[in-house]
């Protein structure tokens, strides 16, 4: 399969015409938008946390398939997990997307592991990145973020 | 053919022919003008206007041949209307602060156009909030031509300066920069044209226009990049104040006073870019040797073919449809996010931009994050834009 292939993986493509918990919700606790300006790419996350547990995650917006992905499988992953719990994946994620990357990435990441061939194309990370930094903006009561 | 004088179009990119259709955000140079840069280092590598010795005569010689060709190139009277610059964006802050920021008052009116490069927005806002004047902007249509009609409204008497691109970046728009400057001189409105899209393309008579000061960017043009000229009137020049203090820029400096060298060299403190200047005379030389009303026809083709092939795509929806244009094609593919486009037609080797193109209120008018955009130069090929709409297809396969 060709990167390029990889990069546009069937999970990748069908999270983008699909995606999951899509849609400003009725209700939530906790917002963020991510925003990159030059690339174009918009992710609201939404979170609902009760307890220190994020019960629901939803997101919105407009972006390419690599950050609409990223974000629905982010918010997948990330419901009914405690905050402490989501920061620790978030900075796993992170470390999968670095030049040192993640052992045990799929035991650690379930499906998102399978972004790692973004890294292929290293203008696209950042893309990859927004919805988790937005995620990240949201518990800490800050109302925007950016990976640009 | 002259798609051999310039030799960074003839690569491979991801095992594919390199096609180069990002000319808009930056021109190939041809040899001579690389070659040009080269010689300065090579061969009369030396300070400009400073030494006596033979080095730093021969690159004085050669900077000032540059300012001739370019004033030119772009028929301006003398080359002492050229000012050499950075770029058409430290041409546009120039004026800002030198030229307009003396003459705004609370509540005067700066004029510019919904088609402008954010180069040609943010210096003006900057001098709004120095001053507490105000934009205001002529309107444009779907076709992204600029609306002339409530021209006469829009230019009050508290208008003190307009300033309006030539040729739109994003678009492709050519826009009647003479008759707005007829317009706008009719009421005493002094006005920049923004020539960043337009010397690469066709044909520019700053005296013809009319217009008061003219931007010029080196890089857009097959020149060097960090290169530019701003043409002004001799009269406005001389009566500005320097924009940057230091040496080369005064004719005598004591600890009192400074007494200011006479213009251009008043606007050109310190050391310049002096291969810079010197490649971008070649590429002016480059241009009129090639003929501008050759570049145009071969252009003319190009965008006749590529506007129909892109029509023939289903769901690609272009914006910007003037009728007088450059090559340029600003579009979107339904269901497909601009970025993913550019990362996969980039795989075939297709190099074009996505995102706003600096020029976000164009996009704010659509309603629409951003576009792709495929920029042409006369050195592209039909082929090249058979491979585009190839790459293109099987964008939309992977996605469909
Ligand atoms: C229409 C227009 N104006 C201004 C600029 C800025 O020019 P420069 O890069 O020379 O500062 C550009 C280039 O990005 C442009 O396309």
């Amino acid at each position: 399969m060709s990167d390029l292939n990889k990069l546009y993986k069937q999970q990748v493509l069908a999270h983008n015409k699909n995606p999951k918990n899509y849609g400003e919700p009725d209700h939530w606790s906790h917002h963020a938008e991510g925003l990159n300006a030059i690339c174009g790419d918009q992710v609201h996350v939404y979170l609902t946390i009760v307890d220190d547990t994020i019960q629901t995650a939803h997101f919105a917006g407009d972006s390419c398939a690599i950050s609409m992905a990223s974000a629905s499988m982010m918010t997948e992953l990330i419901s009914n997990k405690t905050i402490f719990e989501a920061l620790h994946l978030f900075a796993s994620f992170k470390q999968l997307m670095s030049a040192e990357g993640l052992p045990n990435a799929e035991q650690v990441l379930g499906p998102v592991a399978c972004l790692v061939s973004v890294k292929k194309f290293p203008s696209r990370i950042k893309s990859a990145l927004l919805c988790w930094y937005a995620m990240n903006a949201a518990i800490n009561g800050q109302a925007t973020a950016t990976t640009e | 053919m002259l798609r051999e004088a310039f030799p960074c179009l003839h690569q491979q990119v991801n095992g594919k022919p390199l096609v180069y259709f990002d000319n808009a955000a930056t021109a190939m140079r041809p040899q001579v003008v690389i070659d040009a840069v080269n010689d300065y280092y090579c061969h009369h590598n030396a300070n400009i206007h400073r030494g006596v010795h033979c080095l730093s005569g021969r690159a004085t010689d050669l900077y000032e041949q540059a300012r001739g060709s370019l004033a030119r190139l772009i028929n301006a009277p003398s080359p002492d209307n050229l000012i050499f610059v950075r770029g058409c964006t430290e041409g546009v802050n120039l004026v800002a602060q030198t030229f307009v920021k003396e003459r705004l008052q609370p509540g005067d009116e700066i004029l510019i156009s919904h088609l402008e490069h954010h180069s040609n927005i943010v210096p003006w806002q900057i001098v709004c909030q120095q001053t507490g004047a105000k934009l205001k902007i002529i309107p444009m249509n779907d076709q992204g031509e600029l609306v002339l009609d409530n021209l006469d409204q829009l230019m009050t008497e508290r208008t003190k300066f307009m300033s309006v691109v030539h040729v739109s970046n994003a678009l492709g728009t050519i826009n009647p920069v003479k008759e707005l400057v007829q317009k706008a001189h009719a009421k005493n409105i002094p006005v920049l044209i923004d020539g960043a899209q337009a010397t690469p393309h066709l044909k520019v008579d700053v005296q013809d226009i009319g217009c008061d000061f003219y931007t010029v960017s080196g890089h857009k043009m097959y020149g060097p990049t960090g290169s530019g000229v701003l043409y002004g009137k001799a009269a406005h020049l001389d009566a500005m104040p320097p924009y940057h203090g230091g040496g080369e820029m005064i004719s005598k400096v004591t600890f009192e006073e400074s007494i200011y060298n006479k213009v251009p060299a008043k606007f050109e403190a310190g050391t310049p870019n002096i291969a810079g200047g010197i490649g971008l005379g070649t590429a002016a030389e480059f241009i009129m040797e090639v003929g501008i009303e050759q570049i145009g026809a071969r252009e003319a083709d190009l965008r006749q073919y590529t506007e129909q092939a892109l029509n023939g795509i289903e769901g690609l929806r272009i914006f910007g449809t003037a009728k007088h244009k450059s090559p340029v094609f600003s579009f979107n593919i339904d269901g497909i996010h601009p970025h993913d486009i550019g990362t996969i037609i980039d795989h075939y080797g297709v190099a074009i931009r996505t995102g706003h193109h600096c020029t976000m209120p164009i996009f704010q008018f659509f309603d629409v994050p951003g576009s792709c955009r495929a920029s042409l130069a006369f050195y592209n090929t039909e082929q090249e834009v058979d491979i585009l709409v190839e790459s293109l297809n099987q964008a939309k396969a992977m996605f469909s």
